[in-house]
């Protein structure tokens, strides 16, 4: 029997490898090849920084994701804290709304971001923050409530308050500290997706670095194969760090869980 | 507790930030689908939805979604198994944020690597090849709906290792030393408590799933440039004005179109939620 | 109901098992007689836990046998070893009603369904929960869920009957309760119980036997008032019953001079040196309240006074000692206030010590 399950388990592995990783190492291979000729080399690389839209777009992009990573940050915090500290029954409800971007079609949403957003706001390429804020929804939300759960953050909050501590220091010392680890996932995945957003961007009109490629495309495909491959590999490596310093945490906890069990 | 009353006061930037950006769009467009160019009240934009093209789009669409959600969740939940069994918490969790990226790459860099992987010179392709297995000797290409589906299994096994995995967690290692404990062995704790109590779980993963391939549209924006019909595409290109249509809310019909065919797997979403949660200790 | 089957004996020989680095169990020797219910009793991290799991074959020992009735037990598969385990909470499958539940064992063991519903209906009888058959786990109080995880243990007719802290998870007055019915079925089966417990006074109410283990080793195993009256090691004087601990010194001629008194030493505590500084146990009800001219008494402050019921709990200040615990019958305290000056002495024939 366990035999069969080592195997098992190896086939997995082999099979996630297969599906995820090889298409990965397969772009990788594509985006160094020479145009045109045999052998391989930077040329795809070194033609995107040639490219007058390439540093332009990227900046709009890393500027919309940092202004939604801060917005996220300032909603969505104190919200899940209040949420799960004092108003434990709109619970819920707030599920269900987080629950909704991942439903709602993106695309009815840009459709319907034409038809109801101010002239003013439509206007500015800052109308995308809003969005991206929204459509991260579903996985701030779940970051930062797996993190809150997991500390009783009722009775850190009591302890604080009856040492005397006021509701800022609490919230600065005792409250950001403990949830640390949520709030950098949800930190970076909304910055993630804020980068990577292609459907908002592209129905309202704006031109970002995911759409950007799309336009190099046409023109020259290795170009965009390598700009993909160094875009995913950015977000693999950025995520797994986050994933690092989030464990991190958690082994600490682990460590006194595990003088308890036997 | 006087304070309980207004305890949802803080709740408020949450409410109206969701109310203005997520809903009222939503209803914006709902309303102005059911006005004719005239600004009159009508039904005129949902009619082309009924036959021809637009009709065939929506198909295409469900069917995409459906095939897709159904291998996605297959082996999705395969996977989520194996690495919560094996993977300690620290390879765990760069495994989920790994997961967290294939999942939200539903997107362009996705489209363009698998055309480096799949295409008719990539080395996926010649791999295969090698071993004997052409797969352009058919009517095979990655523009094409197997295409497509190939693409968005990619990005959505991921993201039901996400959904998925509380589910996993939620299964008690009592419930199987219980059960081998009374005698049985590992098959019939699977048949006959592991599999009951994830069904609910699965069921909801895969309607979110279904919701997910159905609204996608990067990925086959990149991708097909419009050779497989998809609604979203449609309502892409109608927002480009590449398509002159004398109707011009039609755009706004088929986004409603497309609520209301999420809406159907929301509700099968919110079915299974309160299924699974049937068992729940307190 | 008669005895189910001719009992078994339990023993384990030398069994070691570690984890990593951190030993759980260094050689342990134990014998579980037919029809005996023996509790492990020690702090958590004694390897209380993992002994009973490899009882159970969830876990698998490094060195030394398991044997049942004479017959090697470690190479048996889990599954095939018929021994009832009920857990500490949660174990039953909540996607199946009490009786689907109480079935299952029998339902692996390919039994025909008459004589499975027959055997459902007894078990339901013996923890009397007829009228829930079908409800499911979460519709069924902590205490109740308990019971038909026992009913669930008992039906495929285990050889030995295994409880992992099966009370931990339940409130005070449950637990006493369900302790007994525990208690009285195990009886009226005659089935040999391993039971496994941080809580002492769990240990003592329910066992035949109690042995109390710290770091991976049984420290004593004998009769809950053996324990508790002749403790074989400092561990257990402390570990069962409470103990004033009061500087003392080995005076020589096995005596203990402790406060104003010199008591000869317990039996057990033979490797100290004489003239050595030891830390002398004492249990509570071994105080007395005396009168100021018993030239044996001891002078403090009284600091606290906790009525409860017959007893009264006193503690009592001294200068550079720890508050000492006085229990004393309630009617002969009464008349004392807090911040009384009382005088006490020790009455006991031979008092326990250790190296401090």
């Amino acid at each position: 029997m366990k035999i069969g399950r080592y195997s098992l388990n190896a086939f997995t592995i082999f099979l996630a490898g297969t599906i995820f990783f090889l298409p990965l190492l397969a772009a990788a291979e594509f985006s160094f090849r020479k145009p045109g000729g045999k052998g391989h080399s930077f040329t795809n690389y070194s033609w995107l920084l040639q490219q007058e839209g390439f540093l332009p777009a990227l900046g709009t992009s890393l500027r919309l994701a940092v202004l939604s990573g801060a917005l996220n940050l300032i909603l969505m915090v104190p919200t899940m804290v209040v949420l799960n500290l004092k108003a434990k029954r709109y619970k819920s409800i707030v599920d269900f709304i987080c629950i909704l971007p991942l439903i709602i079609p993106v695309v009815s949403l840009a459709i319907g971001a034409q038809v109801s957003m101010p002239e003013f706001l439509q206007n500015t390429e800052y109308e995308l923050v809003f969005f991206f804020v929204i459509v991260a929804l579903p996985y701030t939300y779940r970051a930062l409530d797996s993190a809150i759960s997991a500390v009783d953050i009722k009775v850190l909050v009591e302890a604080s308050r009856s040492l005397g501590a006021t509701w800022f220091a609490t919230i600065i010392k005792v409250i950001i500290p403990a949830i640390r680890s949520g709030i950098i996932g949800s930190l970076f995945l909304s910055f993630a997706l804020a980068i990577g957003e292609f459907t908002l961007t592209s129905l309202l009109h704006w031109d970002t670095f995911p759409t950007w490629t799309v336009v190099a495309a046409q023109q020259n495909i290795l170009g965009a194969i390598a700009i993909s491959v160094f875009s995913f590999a950015l977000a693999i490596f950025a995520l797994t760090l986050v994933g690092i310093l989030a464990a991190r945490k958690k082994n600490q906890n682990l460590v006194l869980e595990n003088e308890e069990v036997e | 507790m006087k304070l309980k009353r207004y305890s949802w006061l803080p709740l408020l930037p949450f409410f109206l930030f969701t109310g203005y950006f997520l809903l009222w769009p939503i209803l914006g467009v709902t309303l102005k689908s059911f006005h004719n160019n005239a600004g009159e009240w009508s039904l005129s934009n949902y009619t082309p939805l009924i036959s021809g093209a637009y009709r065939h789009a929506f198909a295409t669409s469900i069917r995409l979604s459906i095939i897709t959600s159904v291998i996605s969740s297959v082996l999705g939940a395969f996977f989520t198994l194996v690495i919560v069994k094996n993977a300690g918490s620290r390879l765990t969790s760069i495994i989920e944020s790994i997961a967290a990226v294939f999942a939200n790459s539903g997107g362009v860099p996705l489209a363009f690597m698998y055309i480096a992987a799949f295409g008719a010179e990539g080395m996926f392709t010649k791999i295969l090849k090698f071993f004997g297995w052409n797969i352009y000797a058919g009517r095979f290409t990655l523009f094409s709906f197997t295409g497509v589906v190939l693409v968005y299994t990619f990005f959505m096994t991921p993201l039901m290792v996400i959904v998925f995995r509380p589910a996993i967690l939620g299964l008690r290692k009592e419930w199987s030393e219980a059960s081998l404990n009374l005698g049985a062995n590992t098959l019939t704790y699977w048949r006959r408590v592991a599999i009951p109590i994830l069904t609910p779980s699965f069921i909801g993963s895969f309607f979110l799933l279904f919701a997910g391939a159905f609204s996608a549209y990067a990925t086959a924006r990149a991708l097909t440039v419009g050779t497989v019909p998809l609604v979203p595409i449609i309502i892409g290109t109608l927002v480009d004005g590449n398509v002159i249509s004398d109707q011009a809310n039609l755009g706004d019909a088929l986004a409603v179109g497309m609520i209301v065919v999420a809406g159907v797997a929301m509700i099968g979403y919110i079915w299974a939620q309160r299924s699974a949660a049937k068992w729940r200790q307190s | 109901m008669a005895k189910q089957r001719a009992s078994s004996t339990l023993k384990l020989e030398n069994v070691t098992r570690s984890f990593g680095t951190t030993v759980a169990l260094d050689g342990l020797n134990l014998t579980v007689q037919p029809g005996e219910l023996v509790a492990l009793l020690g702090p958590s991290g004694c390897g209380k836990t993992t002994a009973l799991r490899i009882v159970a074959g969830l876990e698998t020992a490094d060195s030394g046998s398991l044997l049942v009735n004479d017959v090697r037990y470690n190479d048996t598969a889990v599954n095939d070893r018929d021994m009832g385990m009920v857990f500490q909470a949660y174990s039953l499958f909540p996607n199946m009603t009490v009786a689907e539940n109480i079935d299952y064992g029998l339902r692996a063991r390919k039994m025909d369904l008459p004589k499975r519903m027959k055997q459902v209906r007894k078990m339901l009888q013996l923890v009397d929960l007829e009228e829930k058959s079908t409800r499911y786990p979460h519709q069924l109080s902590g205490g109740q869920q308990q019971r038909v995880a026992l009913a669930r243990a008992l039906a495929i007719e285990p050889t030995v009957l295994l409880l992992d802290e099966p009370l931990s998870a339940l409130d005070a007055q449950v637990r006493s309760q369900i302790r007994e019915e525990i208690r009285a079925i195990q009886l009226e089966l005659g089935i040999t119980t391993l039971f496994v417990t941080h809580d002492q006074e769990e240990a003592m109410a329910i066992a035949d036997r109690v042995g109390v283990m710290n770091k991976g080793k049984l420290e004593q195993i004998d009769k809950p008032t053996v324990l508790y009256n002749e403790p074989a090691t400092p561990f257990v004087a402390s570990f069962v019953g409470q103990a004033n601990r009061l500087p003392a010194t080995i005076t020589g001629k096995g005596n203990v001079k402790v406060l104003h008194q010199k008591i000869s030493l317990s039996r057990h505590s033979t490797d100290l040196r004489d003239g050595l500084p030891v830390e002398a146990l004492i249990r509570p009800e071994s105080i007395t309240l005396t009168t100021e001219n018993d030239d044996e008494a001891t002078q403090g402050l009284l600091v606290s006074k906790s009525f409860l019921g017959p007893l009264t709990k006193l503690g009592v200040a001294l200068e550079g000692l720890p508050i000492i615990h006085i229990n004393s019958q309630s009617k002969d305290v009464k008349s004392l206030e807090i911040g009384d000056r009382i005088s006490f002495k020790i009455v006991a024939d031979e008092i326990m010590a250790q190296n401090v």
